[in-house]
C-alpha cells in the first residue's frame, strides 16, 4: 500500500518524536509513505486568520504536488489535515483561482482515521508483540481533527473513536472521558499565556479525574501544550504520547527509553512500573 | 360535504390506538358507526399510557385514561385489532377495502386468562421498551397492567423457543393452554366507508444522534424515560432514582429543544409540548423530593395554551423551579460520581460556570411514530418534509386522499386536549361522509326481561382468586367458610378468574339454580369490573342494581401482600360489609325519554357556523343564534394567515353554505333569553328584535367567540402612528403604496396578554406579528422590522415562519415585563426605547410606526350565556370545560358543548377543528331516538324539602331547580349521581338511589362489628 | 394632541442618564457583505447562546460570540473590528458545530479578523495579531515554518520582548527554549522549500482578494 505523506512543519521540529514513531510504525505495518515532493507549509491558523485566500492557496500547492504523484494523502497533524480538507473543499467549489494545477479529487486522510479502519485495526492487532496491559489512557483529539464536521467528515465529533480504537488495539486500557475534543488553546499561549494555560491545565485536571495515567494525542500542537505545561510540576505528571509512539512500543518486544527523551513529562518511569520498558 | 357516494358502508377504520385513535373510535361508535381500531403494538394506549401524571392538575395519567380504555374495550361497536397494520387500502370514499395483517401474538387472546404464569416462569429477560428500556421485562409479557386487551403476548424476537427452539416453559405451565408457538400472521380484509389515521408520534432522539451524551452517559435520559422513572408502574416503582447507581437525584436539569427548532439537524420545527412537559416534570420532581433542585435550560417558554403561563409561573414561584434562558451545547461527565456537568456562560460574573447535576433530562422533540413512512406510502398520503401529515387550515383533518382523515400527533406534535379535539373533528368528517349509513352496521344490544324475585334476600357470594393476585395472599378457603356463615348467604363459591368469559355463563346458571336475588363478587375493583358483572346479572334476568363488589384485590392482597393473615381478615370484613349492603339493595330502573333531534348553536362566527354545518351536514336541524346583524364573527377582519390562506374567503364560503342550508335556521340580531330542560330535551326562547321565538333542542354548542383587546398602553388611540396588528395587516393590503413607503417599524408583543390582570397568553399574536412582518418584507424588502417580544411562541410548524422572518432580516429583541419598551413622542418624532437582553444594550429607535400585538378577549355575549346556562368560566372570562385533558369541548353540564375562542385564544384551523369536534359530540345526543337516564340518581322528598336552595347552588351540573310546587326537583336526566346534594341537604330531603343512607349505614355497621368485638 | 398626550409624554420620557444606541439608517449593507463573503447565515440567529456557552474563551472576549452575531445583524462594524473577540477566538469551531441555525459563527469571526487585519484599526489584542503576522512572514521567507525562527522573529517584534521581560516570563521562556534545543525539538536551521518563489507570487496575487 502506498500513500503520499504530508508531514507538516512541526514534524521537522517540535514533533520529531512523532515523525520518528510514524516512520517506525508504517514500516512495521508495511505501508509505504512517500513524502510529498518539496511540500510547503499549509499556512496553519495564521493564514486562515489574516488572509482567507492564502489559507486556500497554500495547502493547494501541496494538493497539487500529491496529485502529480497520484497518491491519496495522509496527514499526521490535525491542523494540517483540517487546512488541506478546507482547501480541497474550496477548490472543488472553485471559489478562487489557484496558481497551481489542482482538481481536489484526491482523498485526504487524517492518520488516525486511516489506521482506525477495521482492516487496519486487525493488522495492528496482529502486529502487537507486547500488549500495553494496564496502561490507563484517555484519548485526546483536540479541535481541528474533528471540527467543523462539514470539513473533517467526523459525524461523531463529540465522541470520536479513532484514537480510542487504535489505543485499544495496543492492549492499553482506554478510558472514556468527556473532554476528547475540548480546545487546548492552540497557539494562543505564545501571545496570551494565561488563556492558553488555563485551558491546558483544565484538560490535565479532567484527565486525572478520569483516572488516566497518560494522554494519547495525534496533534503536535496539542502534544506540546499538554506536555510543556507540566514542566517542573511534580503532582501526578501525565505523560503525553503520540498514538504512534504507543503503537511503536507495542510493536517491539523491548522498547527503548531513548524514544521518549524529547518529552518534558518523562513517561519512562510510568512505563517501567507497568513493565512495558 | 354530503356523501357523494351511493350506499356508503357504515364502518370506519381508525389506525392507531393511542388517545387520539381511542377518542375518535368512541366518537364514531357513539354516533352510530361500527369501528375497527387498528393498533400495531400489543395494546392500546400509545404515548399517553406511558405518562405518569398530566398537568395542570397533576392527575395520574393512567387513572384518567384507564376508564377510556375500559370503555373502548367494552364497546359493542368497536372491534380492536392489535398487532395489526394496514397493508393496502383500495376503493374510494364510502367504500374502501383494507388489507390488514395481524401479526402473531403467540398467545391465544381468547384463551388467555391473564394469570401471569408465563411471564413469571419465562427465563428470558428483555429491556422493557414500554419503560424506555430502563427496566427489564420477560419475553412473555403484558405491556402494562391496564393493557387492552388485557392478554399476555410473546416477544418473538427474544423468546428462546421462537429464536432457538429451546425452552417452551410457558406452554407447559399455561393453565389455559393458550400458548401457541405456531401462530402465523393472519391476513384480513375489511370494508369501511372512511379511514382515520391517528398513529401518533415518538421521541425523535435516539442514541445514534449522541446529542448531550444520550446513549453515552447513563444519567442522561429523555423526557419520556423520565416519565417512566416517575411512574408508580415504571422501572423504579415510582421511587425517583437515577439509572447509573440508584442514587436519589438531588439536582436535576432539563434541556429543552433537543431535536426541535434545530434547522441544522433538519428539524426546524417546534415540538409544541416539551415546554409544558418539562415544567410539569420539574414540579413533580419537586413534590417527589422537596429538596431536589430543578433547573430548566430553555430559549423561549412556549406556554401558549389555556392556563399554561399560570402553571409555569407557579412552577417558578411556588415550586421553586429554576429557569435559565441559555441553551446548552454539550453535557460533560464527572467520572468520579457519574454526575453530569453543564457549562454555561455567566454574564453577571463574566466567566464560565460549571454546574453539576445528578441527572439530565432531554426534552426530546417528536417525530412520526415508527413505521409511519411505510404506512403513508401504502395509503398514498402526502406527508410534509418532516414526515407529518399536515393539513389545510379550512380542512384541518383531511389528508391528501379523500375519505382518509387524520388526527393527533401525526398531524403535528400536540398535547392531549388538542389531540382529543382533533380526534372529534376527524370523527365528524368521517361521520359526515358516510352519514347515510348511520346505524346500518351497529350492533344493538337486546334487553332481557327481568324475572320476578323472592321477597327474602338470597345472597350469592363469588370469591375470585384473580390467578395468584388474590389467592397468593388471601386464604380463600378460610374466607369462604366465614362467608357461608353470614346471614342470608345461600350460596358461596370461588373461581380462578371470575371475570373470564366462560365463568359468566356459569354465574348465570348459578343465579338461576339457587334463585339468587343478590350477588356479591369479592374480587378486583368495581371501577373496572362492576359493569361486566352487572351485564351478567342482566343476562340471568336479575336487576343489575342488585350487585355488589368487594374489592379484596386492590384493598387487601395488593396493599397487604406482606401480611397474608391480616389481608385474609380484612377480606372477610369487606365481604361481610358488602353482603350487609347487598341485602338492602333494591332493584332500580333506568328511565328513557325521547330526544329532540335538533341542535342549538350560540354564535354565528367561524366556530359557530362550522359547528352548525357539522350537524346539519349529517342530516339534523340546527338553530343558529347570532346577536349581531351578520354572520362571520371576528374572523371577517382577518385578511390572510401565516401560511398564506384567506380566512375571509373561508368565512364567505361558510356564510353562503349556512344561509342556504336546508337544515339550518339562522336567527340574526337575536339572543337566547331563556333556557331550560336537560340533556336531549332542552327548551329555550330566542329574542329577535323584540319578537320571542320558542325553540326546542337536544344539545347546545356555545361558540360566543372572542374579540381583540383594545390597548390602553403605548400611546394607542392618542397617536395615529400606533396601530394594532389587525389594523396593520388590513392597511398593508388596502394601501400597498403606504406599505412601500415605510422605512422602519417596531412591533411590540404581549400587549394586553400575560399581564397581572389578564395572565393568559393569546397564543396567536407571535404568529400574527411574524405573518405581518413577512408580508411587509415581501412588499417592501428594505423596510426594517424590529420586533420586541417576551417569548417567541411560534409553536409547531409555525416555527418555520419565524425562521423565515429572521432570514428576511426581521430583528427580534427580547424585553422583560419589568422593563417594558417606552414609546413616546419627542417633538413630533415617534421614539421607542428598549433594552436588549442578549447584547445588554439600551436602544433607541425612531420608527414610522409602532404596531401593537393586541391580545384576545372573550366575546361580549359570553357572560350572559354563562349566567343563563349556568356555565363556569375562568378568571379571564373564557368558558371552563368539563375536563382540561379528556373533555375539552364539553361542559360539566350534559348536552352543552364548547367551541372556538369562547374556550381560549386559538388559531383559525384550531377553531374549525374544535367546532367540528363539538358538533360531533352534540351528534352523540342528536342521533339517538331516546336517552336513558341512570337509575343511581338523587331524588328529592318533596315533603321534607324546605326550598333552601342549597342543592341548587352546590350542584356542579345545574340539575336541581325549584318547581312550580315551590320545592326542589332533580330531573333524573340531568343528575350525574355525584352525591353532593344529598350530603349537603340540611333537611335530609335528598336521597341518592343505590347509595342510600340505609345501605351505607348497614355497610359501616358490618365493618364496625368486628371492631366492637375486639374491644 | 392635547394635555392628556402631554401628561403621557412626561410619564413616558426616558431617564436622560441612560446612554442609548441608535438603530440607524445604515441598512443591511454590512450584514449582506458578511453573509455574502462567508456564506454564513447570520440573519438566522435566534440568540440561544449555544455558541457563547460552548466557547472555551468567551470570558476573555469583550463581545461574546452570540453578541457578535447580533452586532453583525445591526451593522456595527467598528465595534466588532475593535473588539478583542476577533483576536481571542481560537477557531476551535465549537460555536459553528453546535449552532442550530448553521450561522457559522467561527467563520464570521474569522472573516472579521481578516477584515480587521486589512484595515487601519489597531487590533485590541495586538500581540495575537503580531504573532499571526510573524508566522506568515516566516512562511513567506522559507516556505516552511521553523518554530525556532518563528519564535526569534516574534520576540524581535516591537514591544514583545519588552513586555515579556516586564512580566517576568522572559527568563522562563528562554530556559524553555534552551531545553527544547537540547532535546532536539527546536532546530536552528531548516530545510527550505524550493517553492518560495511560487509562494511569494501567490502572496502578491492574493492581495487582490476581496478582504
Amino acid at each position: 500500500m502506498k500513500l503520499s505523506f504530508y508531514p507538516g512543519c512541526s514534524l521537522e521540529g517540535m514533533a520529531v518524536d512523532y515523525a520518528r514513531s510514524i516512520d517506525a510504525v508504517f514500516k512495521a505495518l508495511d505501508i509505504d509513505l512517500v513524502e510529498i515532493d518539496d511540500w510547503s507549509c499549509c499556512g496553519a491558523t495564521a493564514a486562515h486568520s489574516l488572509s482567507e485566500a492564502m489559507s486556500v492557496i497554500l495547502p493547494a500547492r501541496n494538493l497539487s504536488a500529491a496529485e502529480q504523484m497520484g497518491l491519496d494523502i495522509v496527514s499526521p497533524c490535525a491542523n494540517c489535515f483540517n487546512r488541506l480538507r478546507f482547501s480541497q473543499q474550496m477548490i472543488q467549489k472553485r471559489v478562487l483561482d489557484i496558481p497551481w494545477p489542482v482538481t481536489g479529487d484526491l482523498k485526504i486522510h487524517d492518520m488516525t482515521r486511516f489506521l482506525a479502519e477495521p482492516p487496519m485495526i486487525k493488522k495492528i492487532e496482529k502486529r502487537v508483540l507486547k500488549p500495553l496491559k494496564g496502561l490507563k489512557l484517555v484519548c485526546y483529539y483536540g479541535c481541528q481533527m474533528v471540527r467543523p464536521p462539514r470539513i473533517t467528515g467526523y459525524t461523531d465529533y463529540e465522541n470520536p473513536q479513532t484514537l480510542d480504537r487504535i489505543s485499544a488495539a495496543t492492549g492499553a486500557q482506554v478510558i472514556d472521558w468527556s473532554y476528547k475534543a475540548t480546545c487546548c488553546g492552540a497557539s494562543i499561549g505564545i501571545a496570551r499565556r494565561e488563556i492558553g494555560d488555563s485551558l491546558t491545565k483544565r484538560l490535565l485536571d479532567k484527565a486525572r479525574q478520569a483516572g488516566a495515567e497518560a494522554i494519547v494525542v495525534s496533534c503536535p500542537l496539542c502534544q506540546s501544550n499538554l506536555d510543556m505545561i507540566q514542566k517542573g510540576r511534580l503532582e501526578r505528571p501525565i505523560p503525553i504520547f503520540y498514538f504512534t509512539e504507543l503503537l511503536r512500543l507495542s510493536f517491539s518486544d523491548r522498547g527503548n527509553p531513548k524514544w521518549f527523551k524529547t518529552h518534558f513529562t518523562n513517561p519512562v518511569q510510568l512505563l517501567k512500573t507497568k513493565s512495558l520498558l | 360535504m354530503e356523501s357523494y357516494l351511493k350506499n356508503p358502508v357504515g364502518k370506519v377504520i381508525v389506525v392507531g390506538g393511542g388517545i387520539g385513535g381511542i377518542q375518535c373510535a368512541l366518537d364514531l361508535a357513539d354516533t352510530g358507526f361500527y369501528v375497527y381500531l387498528i393498533e400495531k403494538s400489543h395494546t392500546l394506549g400509545g404515548t399517553m399510557a406511558q405518562l405518569d401524571k398530566t398537568f395542570p392538575t397533576n392527575d395520574c395519567s393512567t387513572c384518567m385514561f384507564s376508564p377510556k380504555l375500559v370503555q373502548v374495550a367494552g364497546h359493542a361497536n368497536i372491534e380492536i385489532l392489535t398487532t395489526s397494520r394496514i397493508l393496502e387500502l383500495n376503493g374510494d370514499p364510502g367504500l374502501f377495502t383494507a388489507h390488514i395483517e395481524k401479526r402473531a401474538r403467540y398467545i391465544n387472546e381468547e384463551k388467555c386468562i391473564t394469570c401471569g404464569k408465563c411471564a413469571e416462569k419465562c427465563p428470558k429477560k428483555v429491556p422493557d421498551p414500554f419503560n424506555g428500556e430502563l427496566g427489564m421485562r420477560k419475553a412473555a409479557f403484558l405491556t402494562f397492567p391496564q393493557a387492552v386487551p388485557l392478554k399476555y403476548a410473546i416477544d418473538a424476537e427474544h423468546c428462546l423457543y421462537l429464536t432457538k427452539g429451546k425452552c417452551g416453559v410457558c406452554q407447559k405451565i399455561c393453565p389455559a393452554d393458550a400458548v401457541e408457538y405456531d401462530q402465523k400472521p393472519e391476513r384480513l380484509e375489511i370494508d369501511a366507508g372512511a379511514v382515520v389515521i391517528s398513529t401518533g408520534f415518538g421521541p425523535a432522539l435516539t442514541a445514534k444522534e449522541g446529542e448531550f451524551g444520550y446513549g453515552r452517559y447513563q444519567n442522561v435520559v429523555t423526557s419520556l424515560q423520565y416519565e417512566r422513572m416517575l411512574s408508580a408502574t415504571g422501572p423504579y416503582e415510582g421511587h425517583l432514582k437515577r439509572p447509573s447507581d440508584g442514587k436519589i437525584p438531588q439536582n436535576v436539569a432539563w434541556i429543552q429543544c433537543v431535536m426541535s427548532r434545530d434547522p441544522a439537524r433538519n428539524r426546524p420545527f417546534c415540538s409544541s409540548v416539551c415546554c409544558m412537559h418539562a415544567a410539569k416534570q420539574a414540579v413533580l420532581t419537586r413534590t417527589h423530593g422537596p429538596d431536589t433542585q430543578t433547573t430548566i435550560y430553555f430559549m423561549d417558554i412556549r406556554a401558549h395554551g389555556k392556563g399554561f403561563d399560570d402553571f409555569v409561573d407557579r412552577a417558578r414561584s411556588i415550586h421553586g423551579v429554576r429557569y435559565r434562558r441559555s441553551m446548552i451545547s454539550q453535557v460533560y461527565l464527572n467520572p468520579e460520581n457519574d454526575n453530569l456537568i453543564i457549562e454555561t456562560f455567566d454574564h453577571h460574573l463574566n466567566r464560565k460556570k460549571e454546574e453539576e447535576y445528578d441527572l439530565v433530562v432531554l426534552s426530546s422533540g417528536f417525530k412520526p411514530s415508527d413505521g409511519f413512512i411505510d404506512l403513508s406510502k401504502q395509503l398514498g398520503l402526502v406527508a410534509n418534509p418532516y414526515g407529518f401529515l399536515t393539513t389545510e387550515f379550512d380542512e384541518p383533518v383531511s389528508t391528501s386522499r379523500p375519505g382518509v382523515f387524520v388526527c393527533g400527533g401525526i398531524e403535528s406534535p400536540k398535547d392531549i386536549p388538542e389531540t382529543v379535539i382533533q380526534a372529534g373533528a376527524a370523527a365528524a368528517e368521517a361521520s359526515i361522509l358516510i352519514s347515510e349509513a348511520r346505524h346500518t352496521e351497529t350492533v344493538v344490544e337486546e334487553t332481557l326481561e327481568e324475572k320476578p324475585i323472592d321477597a327474602a334476600p338470597r345472597v350469592g357470594v363469588l370469591v375470585c382468586h384473580c390467578g395468584t393476585n388474590i389467592a397468593g395472599v388471601v386464604d380463600i378457603q378460610n374466607v369462604l367458610e366465614d362467608v357461608k356463615r353470614l346471614p342470608h348467604v345461600v350460596f358461596a363459591t370461588d373461581f380462578i378468574f371470575t371475570c373470564s368469559t366462560e365463568t359468566q355463563q356459569t354465574i348465570v346458571d348459578l343465579i338461576k339454580k339457587h334463585r339468587l336475588n343478590r350477588v356479591v363478587v369479592a374480587a378486583c375493583s368495581p371501577k373496572t369490573h362492576e359493569p361486566l358483572f352487572q351485564e351478567t346479572l342482566r343476562d340471568a334476568g336479575l336487576n343489575p342494581y342488585l350487585f355488589e363488589l368487594a374489592s379484596i384485590r386492590d384493598q387487601c392482597s395488593w396493599v397487604h401482600g406482606n401480611n397474608p393473615e391480616k389481608a385474609t381478615q380484612k377480606s372477610k370484613e369487606l365481604i361481610r360489609a358488602s353482603v350487609a349492603r347487598s341485602i338492602r339493595l333494591e332493584p332500580l330502573y333506568e328511565k328513557s325519554y325521547p330526544v329532540v333531534n335538533e341542535g342549538l348553536v350560540i354564535g354565528g362566527g367561524l366556530a359557530g357556523m362550522t359547528a352548525a354545518l357539522t350537524i346539519a351536514d349529517q342530516g339534523f336541524h340546527v338553530h343558529l343564534v347570532e346577536k349581531s346583524d351578520g354572520l362571520g364573527g371576528f374572523a371577517k377582519n382577518l385578511k390572510f394567515t401565516l401560511e398564506g390562506h384567506s380566512p375571509l374567503r373561508l368565512i364567505r364560503y361558510l356564510i353562503e353554505r349556512v344561509t342556504h342550508h336546508p337544515n339550518i335556521s339562522v336567527y340574526l340580531n337575536s339572543t337566547l333569553v331563556s333556557h331550560g330542560g336537560h340533556l336531549g330535551a332542552f327548551n329555550g326562547t330566542v329574542e329577535k328584535k323584540g319578537e320571542r321565538i320558542d325553540i326546542q333542542y337536544g344539545a347546545v354548542i356555545v361558540a360566543t367567540g372572542g374579540r381583540p383587546y383594545e390597548p390602553k398602553e403605548y400611546l394607542y388611540g392618542q397617536d395615529d402612528r400606533i396601530l394594532t396588528q389587525v389594523e396593520f395587516s388590513k392597511r398593508l393590503l388596502d394601501d400597498p403604496l403606504w406599505a412601500r413607503q415605510l422605512k422602519r417599524i417596531v412591533m411590540i408583543q404581549c400587549v394586553g396578554s400575560r399581564e397581572p390582570d389578564f395572565p393568559y397568553c393569546s397564543r396567536v399574536c407571535c404568529s400574527a406579528a411574524v405573518k405581518n412582518s413577512l408580508q411587509l418584507k415581501e412588499m417592501n424588502p428594505g423596510a426594517q422590522v424590529v420586533m420586541l417580544y417576551r417569548d417567541v411562541r411560534t409553536f409547531g410548524f409555525k416555527e418555520l415562519y419565524y425562521f423565515k422572518a429572521r432570514q428576511k432580516g426581521v430583528l427580534f429583541f427580547r424585553y422583560i415585563p419589568e422593563e417594558k419598551p417606552l414609546v413616546y413622542d419627542d417633538s413630533g418624532k415617534l421614539i421607542v426605547d428598549f433594552t436588549d437582553r442578549s447584547s445588554h444594550q439600551d436602544f433607541c429607535i425612531e420608527p414610522d410606526l409602532v404596531v401593537l400585538s393586541e391580545g384576545i378577549r372573550p366575546g361580549e355575549g359570553a357572560q350572559q350565556i354563562a349566567r343563563l346556562l349556568k356555565l363556569s368560566t375562568v378568571d379571564e372570562g373564557f368558558f371552563l370545560e368539563a375536563h382540561v385533558k379528556l373533555r375539552p369541548v364539553e361542559f360539566a353540564t350534559s348536552g352543552v358543548f364548547l367551541a372556538g375562542l369562547a374556550h381560549s385564544p386559538r388559531f383559525i384551523d384550531e377553531s374549525v377543528t374544535m367546532a367540528k369536534s363539538a358538533g360531533q359530540q352534540a351528534m352523540k345526543v342528536l342521533c339517538r331516538e331516546k336517552m336513558t337516564t341512570s337509575a343511581a340518581v338523587a331524588e328529592v322528598d318533596a315533603e321534607k324539602c324546605a326550598a333552601c336552595l342549597i342543592c341548587v347552588r352546590v350542584c356542579p351540573y345545574g340539575a336541581p331547580f325549584i318547581n312550580e310546587k315551590g320545592v326542589s326537583e332533580i330531573p333524573p336526566s340531568a343528575c350525574m349521581g355525584c352525591g353532593i346534594c344529598p350530603s349537603e341537604c340540611p333537611a335530609k330531603a335528598i336521597e341518592l338511589k343505590h347509595s342510600t343512607d340505609d345501605q351505607l349505614l348497614a355497610k359501616i355497621d358490618a365493618l364496625l362489628e368486628s371492631a366492637m368485638k375486639d374491644d | 394632541m392635547n394635555t392628556l398626550a402631554e401628561d403621557q409624554k412626561s410619564v413616558n420620557q426616558p431617564k436622560p442618564t441612560k446612554k442609548r444606541k441608535l438603530i440607524g439608517d445604515r441598512g443591511d449593507y454590512f450584514l449582506n457583505r458578511i453573509e455574502g463573503e462567508t456564506g454564513a447565515n447570520v440573519s438566522a440567529c435566534y440568540q440561544c447562546e449555544r455558541c457563547t456557552n460552548a466557547c472555551p474563551v468567551s470570558h476573555f472576549m469583550d463581545i461574546k460570540p452570540h453578541q457578535a452575531v447580533r452586532y453583525v445583524q445591526l451593522g456595527w462594524r467598528e465595534d466588532l473590528l475593535k473588539s478583542s473577540t476577533i483576536w481571542v477566538c481560537l477557531s476551535c469551531e465549537m460555536c459553528t458545530t453546535y449552532c442550530p441555525n448553521e450561522v457559522g459563527v467561527a467563520e464570521v469571526i474569522n472573516h472579521l479578523r481578516n477584515i480587521a487585519a486589512h484595515s487601519s484599526i489597531t487590533p485590541k489584542e495586538k500581540n495575537l495579531a503580531v504573532f499571526h503576522q510573524t508566522f506568515l512572514e516566516v512562511l513567506r521567507k522559507s516556505g516552511r515554518v521553523n518554530e525556532f525562527q518563528l519564535m526569534n522573529a516574534y520576540y524581535l517584534k516591537p514591544n514583545i520582548l519588552h513586555e515579556k521581560i516586564k512580566s517576568g516570563s522572559f527568563k522562563e521562556e528562554l530556559l524553555l527554549g534552551l531545553t527544547l534545543l537540547r532535546k532536539g525539538r527546536l532546530k536552528p536551521f531548516t530545510s527550505r522549500s524550493k517553492a518560495i518563489k511560487d509562494i511569494q507570487k501567490a502572496y502578491i496575487q492574493a492581495r487582490g482578494e476581496i478582504v
